[in-house]
């Protein structure tokens, strides 16, 4: 149990810590700075560029549904994406930079303004932070064109050049799903683990880690996972070999 | 869940041929249950009451529902899909393989 001399000096030191807290202007001591620092960073946060996206979204949607020019100067697209772009510059920390510049350039995207993505693009250093998330964009992108070979070229040349190991393994790892999506595996599998090899222990090396894993075991052609288990409305247990002779149809659901 | 009509119809179908296997990822097994009783879900369903962390859904690297998997007769994966309306004819397609 806390006694009255300990509560006291928890209550001096925590007004201590609030009157430091409000003191104002250049004479702020240490304590003051590192409580300072405690508080969430200046500059726009996460939240803040979602909610900015999202409008962002729905203008460009409302451009578009209205019959809008899609090759217009002023397109909204433009508009939000440049903004966005002045975020990135303002945000800060490499979360923030990442997220405003994958938002800047799916805005582009969502235009189908494929020069200016590329202008963007070809405008940020291999070692911006922005690489981290940036391929997911050029990825998106490539879909909606269906065509990919110019951004392997691009995230290839990136993954060379970076001296970031996120960078370089985001980058291979977006190359590796392009070859997946295209139905070469083993190219995928090479750059996917090139990509684990470069960045161990980072969030890159475990999504490295899962498409390896899907390429190895969840891949068109391969033999199923195996399932056993008692089915909640039946008496026996069932296998998927049980079922071997018939196709299968399995279904992952949640109730709603 | 919208799926469940559709996978009736396509249970009652091919009930001689095909095989539907359930897979709930549901963290309630009472949960599960009732689904099963209110929806008329006849077709087995597994369930560990692991949500996605269950042994199943993490060896299909499960992330979101409905997800769909269509296995053909030797057991070996044909396809991947997060929506049951085109799944009739990826059966139809599993049916007309030759049985090994």
């Amino acid at each position: 149990m806390m006694n009255r001399g300990a509560l006291s000096r928890v209550l001096s030191g925590c007004l201590f810590a609030a009157i430091l807290a409000m003191a104002p202007g250049p004479d702020r001591t240490a304590a003051a700075q590192s409580a300072q620092s405690a508080q969430p960073p200046a500059g726009p946060s996460v939240a803040d560029i979602r909610a900015m996206a999202a409008d962002a979204r729905k203008e460009i949607d409302g451009y578009k549904t209205a019959g809008g020019a899609p090759d217009a100067a002023d397109h909204p697209a433009i508009k939000w994406s440049a903004a966005l772009w002045q975020v990135r510059d303002r945000a800060p920390n490499r979360e923030t930079i990442a997220l405003a510049t994958l938002e800047a350039i799916r805005m582009l995207n969502r235009a189908e303004l494929w020069d200016r993505t590329q202008a963007r693009v070809a405008s940020l250093d291999a070692d911006d932070p922005a690489w981290e998330r940036v391929p997911t964009a050029l990825y998106e992108g490539a879909i909606a064109r269906k065509s990919f070979d110019d951004t392997i070229a691009t995230l290839s040349r990136t993954a060379a050049s970076t001296k970031s190991p996120s960078n370089k393994a985001a980058a291979l790892i977006i190359v590796g799903r392009i070859h997946r999506r295209l139905g070469d595996l083993p190219a995928a599998t090479r750059s996917i683990s090139e990509a684990r090899a470069a960045a161990p222990g980072t969030p890159q090396a475990e999504e490295a880690d899962g498409l390896i894993y899907e390429i190895e075991h969840l891949s068109v052609g391969l033999r199923a996972p195996a399932i056993s288990g008692k089915p909640r409305n039946a008496r026996r247990a069932i296998t998927l070999d049980s079922f071997r002779g018939k196709p299968i149809l399995l279904v992952f659901w949640a109730s709603t | 869940m919208e799926e469940v009509p559709l996978l009736k119809a396509l249970h009652t179908k091919y009930s001689k041929d095909a095989v539907i296997l359930g897979i709930s990822v549901d963290v309630s097994l009472d949960r599960v249950d009732r689904t099963i009783k209110e929806k008329g879900m006849t077709w087995p369903q597994l369930a560990d009451g692991k949500g996605f962390e269950g042994a199943i859904p993490m060896a299909y690297r499960i992330q979101g529902t409905p997800e769909l998997y269509v296995l053909d007769r030797a057991g070996r994966i044909v396809a991947k899909t997060g929506s049951a309306n085109q799944v009739e004819a990826l059966i139809k397609d599993a049916l007309a393989r030759p049985p090994m």
